[in-house]
């Protein structure tokens, strides 16, 4: 579903991504791991179509990113670190504003009242303005959006920092279902245990290169932990 | 899909307070503006319309006396008040709007560039068309300034795009939305308009003010847009809502307050106008060349009014000195007025880049209150005061010229003065009005696709 093949990029002579392959099929749920500036949010900003490969090339349900911008991005739902909505606009507003332009029609407001509160967003809120919001719900109303949306794949850019463990394990448990729907996920993050928890591929990288990828089930927590530290230090 | 971004946008107007205070302050200035127009137009509608009458029947109730100083006297003609002047009153206030028909010349109509060019961009008359021309593109601007620059700061321009929105559907939904701000603005132009005309029955011919109130609101949708389409651009292209701020306000002052006014000096001096006297001076050395060859070719002589004419050829001589007079007095009044209207050509051009230029000059039009209408005011007066001087002249040759010496012993009464008829003056129809509105019609037109393809350009590629 999501690939990418030998996907280079680079910013001047800054190398963010070194010739990164990886693949993420239907109902796989991806953990990329790595250190702030591995080039984590660039590999998603390349499958989002905001940045183009400086070589090699990104595709999502076998379509190419860069020649079909449009027509990729609606197989795909993502939802960055600060999910962004607007803050004049109560949650369930931004809810339909943002899931009738990704679906292209209306859903009714019940149908939206209860998305928000299976996420658990406490229905006093969903009629409050954002600006009011904490992170937390606005993450809630984020996860709404991109569930409402149906995709094929899901891309997270470390969804849960900022969250609560309550509300963290609640996500992940909503990307388990999604996974269990055929919905592939790549998701990115800083959290060892919660990439095994719900991984069921990890990745590790660093500098813009990719360095290890195995299957959680493969290795224990404790071996993640070795062979994470190990990358890091090299 | 796209009225879905519309109404966001237009719930962000609201919710944020802008919209009601930039617009419901425009608005209180505009429905000022128009009210206090209206009312001045009234008044001197009612005042013009009894000195036009009594002027008249002081022409009527003269006591017999020979035509010719009857002439001297002359008969005064008033400007009719174009129905939409109180929308844009144009050159009214800088131009007479009073002539004096009388004997050889055809009198000094107020044409002095100083009046004609920088009374009109004053700043500072509270008309309805000031509000709109200069406060109308800053109510756009504060309602879009931030319109992607602001969603991308906030981080939901990212977000819209990851959805798969495509850039031009939001760019059509958000011109949309500032447009119903804009409509918003000029719909009363277009209730009031339509009010005035049907409750007032001065306002001559209603059918063609109503076509004229249609141009001008189309013309100022048009006008709009052009800064609809130039903010949404801007804004696209500046990394933040500041920026695009500071980029738009410049182009707002340059384009609203200092161009008007530099581009009336760039006018100037490309075609530069004689100052009054020096017109009067060319003007007086044309006749007497023109009266001289006139005199010399019917009468053998040069000399005006002298004994070598006797007075039994008197009426025929006043027909003669008349009729010479008249090709100098259309070679030099032609030439001036050209050249205002070369003027107004040239400003128009710049619209291009400053739409006000083009949009100023097309009002004046729609409402009738620009040089061209003026123009053709000025030329039927003249024309009537021919009229005035040829019924005398051919009546003097006719009856006066048998008295040989007795000539001026000749007297007419009432009889001869209804002979003059009133005059009748109608304002050209809305059509003449968009014959000469071609030029800054297809400038504002021409502005708007290329605001709109720049806007077009400016967001293909939002992140």
């Amino acid at each position: 579903m999501l690939k990418a093949n030998s996907l280079t990029k680079n910013f001047n002579s800054n190398i963010a991504l070194n010739s990164v392959s990886l693949s993420v099929s239907q109902g796989e749920i991806y953990c990329l791991l790595g250190a702030n500036g591995a080039g984590k949010t660039t590999l998603i900003n390349h499958f989002l179509g905001f940045l183009k490969p400086t070589s090699g090339e990104v595709l999502v349900n076998g379509k190419c990113v860069t020649s079909n911008p449009l027509d990729t991005k609606r197989d795909i739902a993502y939802i960055p670190e600060n999910v962004m909505l607007y803050g004049v606009l109560t949650g369930l507003e931004n809810l339909e504003y943002f899931s009738a332009l990704a679906t292209g029609r209306k859903k009714p407001r019940d149908v939206l009242r209860k998305l928000l509160a299976d996420v658990g967003l406490p229905a006093e809120a969903a009629e409050r303005r954002v600006a009011t919001y904490s992170k937390g719900m606005r993450q809630k109303v984020g996860i709404t959006i991109a569930m409402a949306k149906n995709a094929k794949a899901l891309l997270l850019d470390e969804p849960t920092s900022g969250l609560d463990p309550k509300a963290a394990n609640e996500f992940s448990r909503l990307l388990k279902t999604a996974s269990e729907n055929g919905v592939a996920v790549f998701t990115t993050t800083h959290d060892l245990f919660h990439a095994k928890e719900t991984g069921n591929r990890i990745g590790i990288m660093r500098s813009g290169s990719l360095l290890a990828e195995f299957n959680s089930d493969d290795v224990s927590h404790a071996d993640m932990e070795s062979i994470y530290l190990k990358n890091m230090r090299d | 899909m796209t009225w879905l971004i519309v109404t966001r946008e237009v719930r962000e107007f609201y919710r944020d307070g802008r919209f009601l205070f930039g617009a419901g302050l425009v608005a209180v200035l505009f429905i000022t503006a128009f009210l206090v127009g209206y009312e001045q137009r009234q008044n001197v509608f009612s005042e013009r319309e009894v000195a036009q009458q009594l002027d008249y029947d002081d022409w009527i109730n003269q006591p017999e006396r020979h035509p010719h100083d009857a002439a001297h006297q002359g008969m005064h003609v008033f400007k009719p008040i174009p129905p939409l002047s109180f929308v844009d009153p144009g050159i009214t206030n800088y131009v007479g709007s009073t002539q004096w028909l009388k004997a050889h010349r055809q009198t000094e109509v107020k044409f002095r560039p100083a009046q004609d060019a920088t009374g009109l961009q004053r700043f500072g008359s509270l008309t309805p068309a000031w509000v709109i021309q200069v406060l109308g593109p800053l109510l756009i601007i504060v309602l879009g300034f931030n319109s992607f620059s602001g969603e991308r700061e906030q981080g939901t321009l990212r977000q819209l795009i990851s959805l798969g929105v495509p850039s031009w559907k939001l760019l059509r939904g958000k011109a949309l939305a500032l447009f119903l701000g804009a409509f918003l603005l000029i719909a009363p132009l277009l209730l009031f308009s339509v009010w005035a005309v049907s409750g007032d029955d001065l306002a001559g011919s209603r059918h063609d003010t109503l076509i004229r109130s249609g141009f001008l609101v189309l013309g100022y949708l048009v006008y709009l847009g052009i800064f609809i389409f130039v903010t949404l651009a801007v804004s696209a292209l500046t990394a933040t809502s500041r920026i695009s701020l500071i980029v738009l306000l410049a182009f707002w002052i340059i384009g609203t307050t200092l161009a008007p006014r530099a581009l009336v000096d760039v006018a100037r001096m490309v075609y530069p106008i004689p100052n009054q006297a020096e017109f009067n001076t060319q003007l007086n050395q044309e006749l007497q060349r023109e009266y001289a060859e006139a005199w010399q070719e019917h009468f053998g002589t040069d000399k005006r009014w002298g004994s070598d004419v006797p007075l039994s050829r008197w009426g025929e001589a006043l027909r003669v000195d008349d009729y010479a007079g008249y090709d100098a007095i259309d070679r030099h009044f032609g030439a001036l007025w050209d050249r205002y209207e070369d003027q107004r050509r040239l400003q128009e051009f710049f619209g291009l880049l400053f739409p006000m230029l083009s949009i100023r000059s097309y009002s004046m039009a729609m409402s009738a209150t620009d040089f061209t209408h003026h123009r053709d005011f000025a030329t039927s007066a003249e024309d009537h005061r021919r009229l005035i001087q040829d019924l005398i002249s051919s009546n003097l040759t006719q009856h006066a010229d048998g008295h040989g010496e007795r000539h001026f012993d000749y007297k007419v009464g009432k009889e001869f003065w209804s002979k003059v008829p009133r005059f009748e003056y109608a304002a050209p129809a809305a059509f003449f009005a968009l014959q000469g509105s071609l030029n800054s019609l297809g400038v504002l037109l021409a502005s708007l696709l290329i605001s709109i393809a720049f806007a077009f350009w400016s967001s293909r590629n939002l992140i």
